[in-house]
């Protein structure tokens, strides 16, 4: 029925998957949450992305930022929505897990598991390649598993994933140091092609006066110790140097356990953090002092141990050209006590693994192509951060994902691919004089526990969206470039029905209609009322209404459909739960002889669809909208209400009584309300021996 | 554009009551703009008669459908081939009577019944409202009243002034509705500074161009008979 979310080659993409790195299909999941089909949703969340769970907690969810519906009232929250569809598809995901069978005869090996190394295996294995994963700890995930700290991502979440890619026969090699306990040369003997995905496992250490007294920490070794359980002893004052998210994570990990002063020092202003904004919200809430444009200057220590750090003013951070230059006030110096100073100051490359190689490393850095993912060795691929610099997970995932590519195409050709530098043609802001006219909604957030309890221990912070929560967060998607589109110019009278119709402004005729893809709101008005019926929606295709209703009718046929029997048409978006959402099976239409057909606003119901039904053998209609003023689209209400009206002068005339197609209200919840409104249709105009029959 | 409005149910089902398989014609241009005959009010249509046929436990074979307009011979080749093909024994056509007429003489034994009732040439006032602008007479006369009818507009017709109904510049057959053309006439001839003109009696008019003369035809040379086209 809905050609819906199927994103064409060349076709602009709705701005969230276009700032989504893997350019998940965002529109399509958080339409299938609207419509109940969760599992489509994991399944697109899966197309994209073998990491939905970890995304689901920890993406910093460059969707949301530039999701259009900003421009209404705020964005959707996508990270949210994507984080309840995992939680909520479980046995289905465990369902779906298939072993694909090596088919291609060839051998890539992948150093290093995290979300890049872990994606380049999954990619290739779909491919038909047989690929091994060696990982130098007893944990697979990286720093997803040693660096991200717990309460922001706990270990099942991630084992959900990996699980996952494991299942589709990715061999793997843990605590396997390559380098120490296998050659990086015998594994390219073995293989034939190897992907380094070695990330930035080292903290960058600063060469300052004290920075060898003890109770200095690499941030790095500093997370990596604490998730694997052996957090080092800590005073009662800690100060973290750094501005970034491995700063945020270490600081709030020492506050977890239980350090009762952590401090942060960056060189950055407030705004020039490269931290998360809300990351760093977050650990003010949590009690953490952050003391910003300080550079660390020297560190104090009394016996060879540290006993506080000296400061020095940072007048700038970069220079005019936006380059890391940093100036200080080397007299404007201040002086913290501390027990402990944790250095989140830049990570590196462990290059351990190519020590002994042929592979080129120039000036700490191993030497590779940002274009062809390759490294001076043929056959030997890097992707992650080692190759891209420090960067989030979800951009991990996409270097995996194009060094899968690029390694595909050279056990093809044996020639090395140019990958193009991405250029994603979006939509664009959505226009303010268009966004003006749109229903505000209040965008839900998620719900985190009070900052007290939150520095208990490292549960996970963050509470998943309920079901209601979800559906109602998800229905806030605009649905960009789902709407309407003149199927065909010929059928187009011109006559500005369209025109006069949308709530939007959007629509206008020049000869013929035009509905921009990037402005209209898919509220379905103009598809209604064309009298050419020449308009078509992408999403929710009232033109086939006959073909739907023949198809969900055509094996009820050969049985007796309990009568009276009643069409009902209901506004999906007032549903608190996929109760009514699920199809329904031939059995519940039979027993109940009521057949729900859920819409997606059904302002969007032509005078054919209220009357098709009748002709399909119903007996009633209903056609239940949203609860007073509670449209999503402005007029909607109005004109669907005069459409009923026509229907029912139109099916008097046709010798049907007017009671036949009914229009009704949702009053308090879609649940509690609709089945009390579907009897009440089916009593109240039913002649006395039909009602014998529903007692 | 030419204003139509759709026949009562009742009437057109009347019309195939006797016919087998029914084919329902939409007309893309007029009727459509008018909301009376395009695409959408035949597949109404065609479902309120299956619906009702349904009903009687008649066996009725009824289907639509609508082209770009059916008074060209090009658009409507595609519908004659459908009747022809089909055994449709019975055409109700949505289009304005030009339509109904123009299918007829093309359809040889097949009935083609009219699902509209043609009321005129119109213009929309307002989303939703059309109203008359010109009764086709043959022989505009609107140069000499501003460019405003009096045949079209004026209840009466009258060609020199308004009656002793025009009340308040309104028309006594409909004062809600209906100005009174020569209200109108005047207030425009004296914006165009021609008030003057209206002291000239405009003669009775000939009326032989309208239908009183007989059918009218309109040929354009300048396309007309190709003699490459017929060799």
């Amino acid at each position: 029925m809905d050609n819906r979310s199927v994103i064409l080659p060349g076709d602009p993409l709705p701005n969230c998957s276009a700032a989504c790195p893997v350019h998940t299909d965002t529109r399509g999941y958080a339409e299938a949450i609207s419509e109940g089909n969760y599992e489509k949703a994991l399944d697109l969340l899966l197309q994209a992305n073998p990491f939905p769970s970890v995304c689901g907690r920890i993406c910093h969810h460059p969707c949301e930022k530039e999701c259009r519906r900003k421009e209404v009232d705020a964005p959707v929250s996508l990270r949210m929505l994507k984080r309840f569809v995992v939680e909520n598809t479980r046995e289905y995901r465990r369902a779906r897990r298939q072993r694909i069978e090596p088919t291609q005869g060839k051998k890539v090996a992948i150093i290093g598991s995290g979300p890049a190394g872990l994606t380049v295996a999954h990619d290739l294995a779909l491919l038909g390649y047989h690929t091994i994963v060696f990982e130098q700890d007893s944990q697979l995930g990286g720093m997803l598993a040693h660096a991200i700290p717990r309460y922001r991502l706990p270990l099942h979440a991630l084992r959900e994933d990996i699980d996952d890619i494991l299942a589709m026969g990715v061999e793997t090699r843990t605590a396997c140091r390559v380098g120490v306990d296998i050659s990086l040369e015998e594994i390219r003997k073995k293989h034939d092609a190897v992907v380094l995905a070695i990330g930035l496992s080292e903290s960058v250490t600063l060469p300052i006066p004290g920075s060898e007294s003890e109770g200095v920490f690499p941030g790095i070794t500093f997370l990596w110790d604490v998730a694997n359980g052996h957090p080092p002893p800590l005073g009662d004052r800690v100060l973290i140097i750094g501005g970034g998210n491995v700063a945020v994570d270490a600081a709030r990990t020492a506050r977890r356990l239980g350090v009762g002063q952590v401090f942060m020092a960056c060189l950055e202003t407030p705004e020039e953090m490269p931290a998360w904004q809300w990351e760093i919200q977050e650990a003010r809430e949590e009690g953490i002092e952050i003391l910003n444009s300080w550079g660390p200057k020297a560190v104090l220590s009394r016996g060879g141990k540290v006993a506080g750090m000296e400061l020095k003013r940072c007048t700038r951070v970069f220079d005019d050209h936006g380059r890391f230059a940093p100036q200080y006030d080397e007299a404007r110096t201040m002086t913290l006590d501390v027990d402990q100073v944790i250095m989140t100051i830049g990570q590196r490359a462990d290059l351990s693994c190519v020590k002994e190689t042929e592979l080129a490393v120039e000036r700490g850095r191993l030497m590779c192509d940002s274009h062809t993912l390759s490294t001076s060795e043929p056959g030997v691929f890097a992707c992650g951060e080692v190759l891209t610099g420090p960067g989030s997970a979800i951009h991990a995932i996409a270097s995996g994902h194009r060094a899968a590519q690029a390694v595909h195409h050279y056990l093809q050709t044996g020639e090395r691919l140019v990958l193009p530098r991405e250029d994603v043609p979006s939509l664009g802001l959505l226009p303010q004089r268009v966004a003006s006219l749109a229903r505000k909604m209040t965008r839900r957030e998620a719900a985190l526990l009070d900052p007290r309890e939150r520095i208990g221990d490292f549960s996970e912070i963050e509470s998943p969206f309920n079901e209601r929560e979800a559906l109602e967060e998800a229905r806030r998607c605009l649905a960009c470039a789902t709407g309407a589109r003149l199927e065909s110019s010929q059928a187009c009278a011109g006559c500005l029905t369209c025109a006069r119709v949308c709530p939007f402004g959007v629509a206008t005729v020049d000869r013929t209609a035009a509905m921009p893809a990037e402005e209209c709101q898919a509220c379905g008005l103009c598809a209604a009322e064309c009298p050419a019926a020449g308009i078509a929606l992408k999403r929710f295709a009232t033109n086939q209404m006959k073909q739907t209703l023949g198809e969900i009718l055509a094996p009820a046929r050969a049985v007796k459909i309990w009568t009276p029997f009643l069409v009902a048409y209901c506004c999906l978006y007032e549903t608190t739960s996929r109760k009514y959402l699920k199809p329904q099976s031939l059995e519940e239409i039979e027993g109940s002889g009521i057949l729900r057909i859920m819409v997606p606003c059904v302002g969007r119901l032509s005078s054919l669809d209220l009357v098709e039904p009748f002709e399909m053998g119903a007996d009633r209609v209903v056609v239940i909208a949203c609860k007073e003023e509670g449209c999503l689209y402005m007029g909607s209400e109005e004109l669907l209400g005069r459409r009923v009206a026509h229907a029912q002068k139109f099916l008097k005339e046709i010798g049907l009584e007017k009671a036949s197609l009914q229009f009704r209200q949702t009053r308090g919840s879609a649940e509690a309300s609709w089945p009390a409104i579907w009897k009440e249709v089916q009593h109240e105009t039913a002649p006395e021996s039909e009602k014998e029959s529903l007692k | 554009m030419i204003v139509a409005d759709q026949k009562p149910f009742h009437e057109i089902k009347g019309f195939v009551e006797a016919h087998q398989n029914i084919l329902v014609a939409g007309c893309g241009t007029c009727v459509t703009v008018c909301l009376s005959g395009g695409a959408a009010e035949a597949r109404l249509l065609a479902s309120g008669l299956r619906i009702a046929f349904q009903r009687e436990n008649q066996n009725k074979t009824i289907e639509e459908d609508t082209v770009l307009r059916q008074c060209d011979e090009e658009f409507v080749l595609p519908l004659l081939q459908r009747v022809k093909e089909e055994n449709i024994d019975a055409v109700i056509t949505l289009a304005c009577g030009v339509g109904v007429n123009f299918l007829a003489d093309r359809l040889g034994h097949i009935p083609v019944f009219p699902g509209v009732n043609t009321t005129f040439y119109g213009a929309v006032m307002e989303p939703g409202l059309w109203a008359e602008m010109c009764s086709g007479c043959g022989q505009c006369i609107t140069h000499l009243t501003g460019g405003i009818c009096p045949i079209a507009r004026c209840s009466k017709r009258l060609f020199n002034g308004p009656c002793g109904g025009s009340e308040r510049g309104r028309c006594e057959v409909d004062p809600q509705n209906t100005p009174c053309v020569w209200q109108l006439i005047l207030d425009r001839m004296k914006q165009l500074g021609r008030l003057h003109d209206l002291q000239n009696f405009i003669p009775a008019k000939d009326w032989r161009p309208a239908l009183d003369g007989g059918v009218r035809h309109t040929v354009r040379e300048r396309i007309y008979r190709l003699d490459y086209k017929n060799p």
